[in-house]
């Protein structure tokens, strides 16, 4: 299962990467003529309201996931590492702050920040900069409890009795200590980000079009009718499930409630 | 000597939480007040765009602007405001911010009492066939509704129960449902691998004294807390589900304030949310 897990995941990310290349047209292209259009030759999944071939979409909405939503985890996971290093109760402060807003009213107070004339490009890194810098509180709390449990242990009163200072501390003890509990929480945010932006993409308030990502693709699935019409608008839900199912099984671990 | 020991500590750790939940309310009331003040139009004074406004009026205006003049004293007069039940005026929707969440509550409340408690019951649920029984039978189904549940976003979910007339609270249950069963799963395997009820079962207790006695008493502080961040969670998928499915409640009112960039109305309601929100996980705390 985990095999098959990871051999689809593979195939998503090298199929985001190498979008340019598989998708048969850019995501933006309008063909005028066809607005709306059911699957044909040229288009195998049809065409948008204003023309854009889906496939083509939906190949480059899935570069942006599997590239931002990483990055945003990162960013996150960089954030909490600064914060949990802080003295003890500040940092505790700050995470039952942040802890006790829920994230996506964070988030769109970040966002209603933003200038107007923000350009999509641009709205893309900071929609993602956002949801990372939003969602830090989490793992910041599961390291923090770990440096506080370090603070006891044994090995780091040898260290300090040794003479080492903090930097050496930190960088060759603690560290390697914190390594596994940085990665698990870095595999718990990647689909906890996918799913947040598919979210926020129905709400319109995820990626601007024109950019595509599988939140403003799953927009369209407000129109019922126009589903039971034609199923392969759920393609985006389809593939964002099996991309979810996939991570899950990879890492069964959801201890963090995001 | 034990009892007075056990009475000192937890009062430390109420005064800590205490002071915890005060500077949190504090210090997000501060965010609050800075958010307002930087809301397009503020500071701007109405006499010159109105000429209906008499001198005296204008005067008064004017003194109660220069008076707000640092953020200190803007922040104590909003906070003095809140604290009255006035929390300013919606700048798109031209009403008093109060007026809002007073008819919008009773609208969102079934929806989340009634999504936390069925999602905190179904995950708790599921967790309990995941580990107890121990029979594959019992736990491959309750992991796959789990782990598929969570692979659906939420407002797909609310969505799909909006299209079929269905009440929309089981899609914030179904949606809470994995979050709380992942925490809830670990949490009973912990006390089911413990000496204490591997000893219980060695003396031969019978199944429901071994629950009641060895895993849910035990566990209950930490499911009170587990409660507590699903109401956190409830009120994070509030927001998309009244906002596609069109519910006039607290969640649809904060996506027209984001989308419509009202400050006011998004400074009070961070202001409120973090209040309920930290009293909720502060009673959490103190169950454990």
């Amino acid at each position: 299962m985990k095999t098959l897990a990871t051999g689809f995941l593979l195939l998503i990310v090298l199929m985001g990467l190498a979008a340019p290349w598989i998708a048969p047209y850019e995501y933006e292209r309008q063909f005028r003529d066809l607005p709306a259009a059911g699957p044909q030759p040229g288009h195998f999944m049809g065409t948008d309201d204003v023309g854009r071939d889906r496939f083509s979409r939906l190949v480059y909405a899935t570069r942006i996931s599997v590239v931002f939503a990483p990055t945003a985890a990162l960013v996150s996971i960089m954030v909490a590492l600064l914060i949990s290093s802080l003295a003890a109760w500040p940092a505790r402060l700050l995470t039952s702050i942040f802890l006790s807003l829920p994230w996506i009213f964070l988030f769109m107070i970040l966002r209603s920040k933003l200038p107007l004339n923000t350009s999509p490009e641009v709205l893309l890194v900071l929609t993602f900069g956002l949801m990372g810098i939003a969602g830090w509180a989490f793992p910041s709390r599961i390291f923090s409890a770990a440096i506080r449990e370090m603070g006891k242990s044994g090995w780091l009163l040898q260290a300090r009795a040794a003479g080492l200072s903090p930097v050496r501390i930190a960088m060759a003890h603690a560290g390697p200590h914190l390594w596994s509990l940085v990665l698990a929480q870095f595999r718990v945010l990647i689909p906890a980000y996918v799913l947040s932006e598919a979210s926020l993409g129905l709400l319109g308030l995820g990626v601007p079009d024109p950019l595509p990502s599988w939140g403003n693709l799953l927009r369209e699935l407000q129109h019922p009718y126009a589903v039971q019409a034609n199923p392969w608008l759920l393609a985006p839900l389809a593939l964002l499930i099996a991309v979810m199912i996939s991570l899950e099984v990879l890492d069964p671990s959801r201890r963090v409630a995001i | 000597m034990i009892g007075a020991g056990r009475e000192a500590r937890f009062a430390g750790r109420f005064t800590a939480q205490l002071l915890t939940f005060v500077a949190t309310v504090l210090i997000v009331g501060l965010l609050a007040a800075a958010l307002v003040r930087s809301s397009p139009g503020y500071g701007t004074d109405p006499c010159v765009f109105d000429p209906g406004i008499d001198a005296k009026t204008c005067d008064v205006l004017q003194q109660r602007y220069r008076s707000a003049d640092s953020l200190i004293a803007f922040y104590s007069g909003y906070l003095a405001a809140a604290l009255n039940g006035d929390f300013g005026q919606s700048s798109e929707m031209q009403r008093p911010v109060a007026e809002l969440l007073r008819n919008r509550v009773p609208v969102s409340a079934p929806l989340l009492l009634g999504g936390t408690a069925g999602g905190l019951g179904l995950g708790c649920l599921l967790a309990w066939l995941a580990v107890w029984p121990r029979r594959k039978a019992c736990q491959i189904p309750a992991m796959a509704a789990s782990g598929l549940l969570l692979a659906v976003p939420p407002a797909v979910l609310a969505l799909l129960l909006f299209f079929r007339e269905w009440p929309l609270w089981p899609g914030i249950a179904l949606a809470l449902m994995p979050r709380v069963f992942g925490t809830a799963k670990a949490l009973l395997e912990d006390f089911y691998q413990s000496p204490a009820l591997l000893a219980a079962r060695a003396r031969g207790l019978g199944s429901s004294r071994l629950a009641f006695g060895y895993v849910l008493g035990p566990a209950a502080p930490q499911l009170a807390a587990l409660a507590g961040v699903a109401v956190v969670i409830a009120f994070g998928l509030l927001l998309p589900v009244e906002a596609l499915c069109d519910v006039p409640g607290i969640g649809q009112l904060t996506w027209i304030a984001a989308s419509k960039r009202d400050l006011p109305l998004l400074a009070a309601l961070a202001l409120i949310i973090s209040t309920l929100v930290a009293s909720v996980q502060w009673l959490g705390d103190l169950t454990r």
